[in-house]
């Protein structure tokens, strides 16, 4: 089973300025996109989400639930 | 030979056809999207595409029959690495040609390369460059055009810090960029050494040989290898390249104060003139 990383988007609201767990992370297992695009106009940095893409690669270190500065983030190992 | 070169190649590897640069084939991959931009989807494609994708891994049936489906999707977008000669040939082909922000570095680690707190390492080409303000969101930290001899210079530079260049296919087989890239932030490279899509990044035309002679046994090769495909030999103290891991890509020759390490072409070699 892969681990579970949980991150609650209400405490996480900026991810794509603060970018602690995106950098932090040995196995870069997050990424950071805006949720919309406009035309002539850049994304709010409230627009943007991180999500865990490849938990498959994670250690369960727990790097990024030290770093992050709202405690958005929950890893736990997969059991078996 | 090459698929690509055989399909879309007229006689010249593909990428050095001067037609897979051409505006008629940008609009074609354009048209019907204008209300759903194409730019998101490339944008969000970690999030949308790759994680659900991942999120499969514990039921192998479908995460195989997943996997599948976003290769055949992949080959829309097709990614080669290509030598630094080959991708000065690529710059005298291309125009225009913009320095951009690296969009993968940008979703998975979350740099912005905008030419003043880090330099820009992407490049964009073609006409589509100038509709970049339209989209400040994907172009994010502007654009800056520059000359083919710049370009070149952008190559080199790069290049001899360790970066794999890399053709990338927006609709292929038009040509829309060239990528300095390196693991993990590259999604192309990861994904084919992690996942084996094999469309998102195939191996280039040529592969390394290191001449034993020549190899004083520093390592820097093999430290600068993006896709692990150099070992040192422990008792000899030489580097050893494994040919049927090599992507050709071409750092290893630019690492070695020796000059012991050379590119040959891959159609040379009967095991691997097919291995892509």
């Amino acid at each position: 089973m892969l681990p579970t990383i949980e991150i609650d988007k209400k405490k996480c609201i900026t991810p794509f300025e603060c970018k602690k767990c995106l950098q932090a992370c040995p196995q870069a297992v997050f990424a950071v996109a805006p949720t919309k695009v406009d035309r002539f106009k850049e994304t709010e940095p409230e627009y943007y989400e991180v999500e865990a893409v490849f938990r498959d690669k994670c250690v369960v270190c727990m790097d990024c639930v030290k770093v992050c500065p709202t405690h958005a983030l929950q890893v736990q190992a997969g059991g078996s | 030979m090459c698929q690509l070169c055989e399909k879309y190649g007229e006689g010249d590897r593909w990428y050095l056809n001067p037609k897979n640069y051409a505006r008629p084939l940008y609009k074609k991959v354009e048209k019907g999207r204008e209300k759903e931009p194409m730019i998101l989807d490339e944008i969000r494609a970690p999030l949308n595409m790759i994680k659900p994708l991942i999120d499969l891994k514990d039921k192998p049936e479908a995460y195989e029959k997943a996997m599948e489906e976003f290769t055949k999707v992949q080959e829309r977008m097709i990614g080669q690495v290509v030598s630094l000669e080959d991708a000065k040939k690529m710059a005298e082909i291309a125009q225009p040609v913009a320095r951009i922000d690296c969009i993968c570095r940008r979703a998975f680690r979350a740099t912005l390369e905008d030419g003043e707190h880090r330099p820009r390492s992407c490049l964009g080409l073609g006409t589509g460059m100038f509709r970049w303000e339209e989209w400040p969101e994907r172009y994010k930290g502007g654009v800056e055009f520059i000359s083919t001899e710049e370009t070149k210079k952008h190559l080199e530079h790069w290049h001899k810090r360790g970066m794999v260049i890399t053709s990338m296919a927006f609709g292929t087989p038009f040509i829309g960029g060239i990528c300095l890239c390196d693991y993990p932030d590259c999604i192309a490279i990861r994904m084919r050494m992690d996942y084996g899509v094999k469309p998102f990044l195939l191996k280039g035309h040529q592969i390394a040989k290191v001449k034993y002679d020549g190899c004083i046994g520093c390592g820097t090769c093999a430290q600068r290898c993006q896709f692990g495909a150099i070992k040192m030999e422990v008792t000899t103290n030489k580097s050893n390249i494994d040919m049927t891991r090599c992507f050709g890509c071409g750092v290893c020759v630019y690492a070695c104060s020796q000059e012991a390490i050379s590119l040959i072409d891959r159609e040379n070699l009967p095991s691997l003139k097919e291995e892509w």
